[in-house]
C-alpha cells in the first residue's frame, strides 16, 4: 500500500461492521486518523467507508476469540500503515448472550468471555508490542458498559466481562503510564443497538423513565467521548471507567 | 551477531532513550535491581525487540526466569550451535 501524504496517525479498531464500531470508524476517519479495522462481515457501510477514505481506511475479517488471527491483523495494519504512527486502540468488538444463568449453555458463556474480554486484552497486547518500540505516547481506550458497573438481570455474562475490561483498563494504565500511554473505559448506558435487542420497548421506557437526562444513550455521545479521549488533551486522563449513561447509575 | 550483542545494542538505545547512561553491559550484569536503570517495562520493550529481531519466542510457552544479560541472551539462542 502506498500513502503519499503527509504522516498521520492511525487507530486500530475492533467490531467496525456496525452500531457504535461504524460510527466510532466513520467519525475517526473524518476527524484525519487512519483506521484499521476488524470484523467479522464487510457490508455496505464499510464499502462505503472504503470507497471515500480508500488506503486511510484498512480492513480485516477477524474473528475475537482467536488470539493469532488478532496478532495477524495488527501485524498487517502495521504494514499497510508503514511511515504512519499507531496511536491508538478502541477496543469495541462485543457479543451478548442474555438468559439466567443457571440455564445458559457453557460454550456461550465462554464465547462471551473470549470475545468480549480475552479478545480485547488480545488486540491491546498486539497493539502494545508495536506501540512499546516507538516509546512514544498514545492511547488504549476499552468500551465497556454500565452492565459491568450495575447488575442487569439476565446478562450476567456479559456484565462479568464487561466488568473486566474495566479491572483491565485499570491495571494496564499502571503498566504502561511511565511512557504516556493512557488506558481508559468508556462505559455507554443503554443504547438502541443491536446488543440492545434482548431489551423489549417496555423494558427500553423503564430505562428512560429512571435516566435523569430522559432518554437512552445515543451513538454520538460515546463517539464524542472517544474522540476526546485519542485527542492530545486528555494525555492526563488515565485508569479511568468513564460512565456515558445520562445519570442513571447515579 | 551474538544475542548478547543485540540485547546490549537494544539496551544502549531504550536507556539513551531515557537519557540515562547505558554503561558496561556484561554477561553477569544483572538487568533489574542491578547498576542499569531499566525498570520491568523496559524489560518487556527489550523482549519485544529480541522476539523480533532473532525471531525466536522463548517465553511463548510461559515465563522462564532470568536475571543477568547473559541468561535472557542464552534464551534467544547464545550458546545453542
Amino acid at each position: 500500500m502506498v500513502m503519499t501524504d503527509a504522516p498521520r496517525k492511525w487507530v486500530l479498531v475492533s467490531g467496525v461492521s456496525r452500531g457504535l464500531g461504524l460510527g466510532l470508524a466513520r467519525d475517526l476517519l473524518a476527524q484525519g486518523y487512519g483506521v484499521a479495522g476488524c470484523s467479522t462481515t464487510f457490508g455496505d457501510d464499510l464499502q462505503a467507508l472504503k470507497a471515500v477514505h480508500g488506503d486511510w481506511f484498512f480492513w480485516q475479517d477477524v474473528d475475537m476469540a482467536d488470539a493469532a488471527a488478532i496478532e495477524a491483523f495488527v501485524l498487517a495494519a502495521v504494514k499497510a500503515f508503514e511511515g504512519h504512527r499507531l496511536w491508538g486502540v478502541v477496543n469495541n468488538a462485543g457479543m451478548s448472550v442474555e438468559g439466567i444463568l443457571s440455564t445458559l449453555p457453557v460454550s456461550d458463556i465462554e464465547k462471551v468471555l473470549q470475545v468480549n474480554l480475552t479478545g480485547a486484552i488480545c488486540l491491546a497486547r498486539s497493539a502494545l508490542r508495536q506501540m512499546m518500540k516507538t516509546r512514544k505516547p498514545g492511547r488504549i481506550i476499552n468500551i465497556s458498559s454500565i452492565t459491568g458497573l450495575r447488575g442487569y438481570t439476565g446478562l450476567t455474562a456479559y456484565a462479568a466481562s464487561k466488568a473486566g475490561m474495566d479491572g483491565f483498563s485499570r491495571a494496564l494504565s499502571r503498566e504502561v503510564g511511565r511512557v504516556g500511554i493512557t488506558v481508559n473505559s468508556v462505559a455507554p448506558g443503554y443504547m438502541k443497538t443491536q446488543l440492545s435487542e434482548g431489551l423489549d420497548d417496555k423494558q427500553l421506557d423503564q430505562i428512560v423513565r429512571r435516566t435523569p437526562l430522559g432518554r437512552l444513550c445515543e451513538l454520538a455521545d460515546i463517539v464524542h467521548l472517544v474522540r476526546f479521549l485519542l485527542s492530545e488533551e486528555a494525555g492526563f486522563i488515565t485508569g479511568q471507567t468513564l460512565v456515558v449513561d445520562g445519570g442513571l447509575t447515579s | 551477531m551474538t544475542a548478547l550483542d543485540l540485547i546490549r545494542e537494544e539496551l544502549t538505545q531504550i536507556l539513551t532513550y531515557k537519557g540515562a547512561a547505558a554503561g558496561d553491559i556484561r554477561a553477569d550484569t544483572p538487568l533489574l535491581n542491578g547498576p542499569l536503570d531499566i525498570d520491568s517495562l523496559d524489560l518487556a520493550t527489550l523482549v519485544v525487540m529480541l522476539e523480533e529481531k532473532t525471531g525466536l519466542t522463548p517465553f511463548a510457552e510461559g515465563f522462564v526466569l532470568f536475571h543477568t544479560a547473559g541468561e535472557l541472551a542464552v534464551l534467544f539462542g547464545d550458546g545453542h550451535d
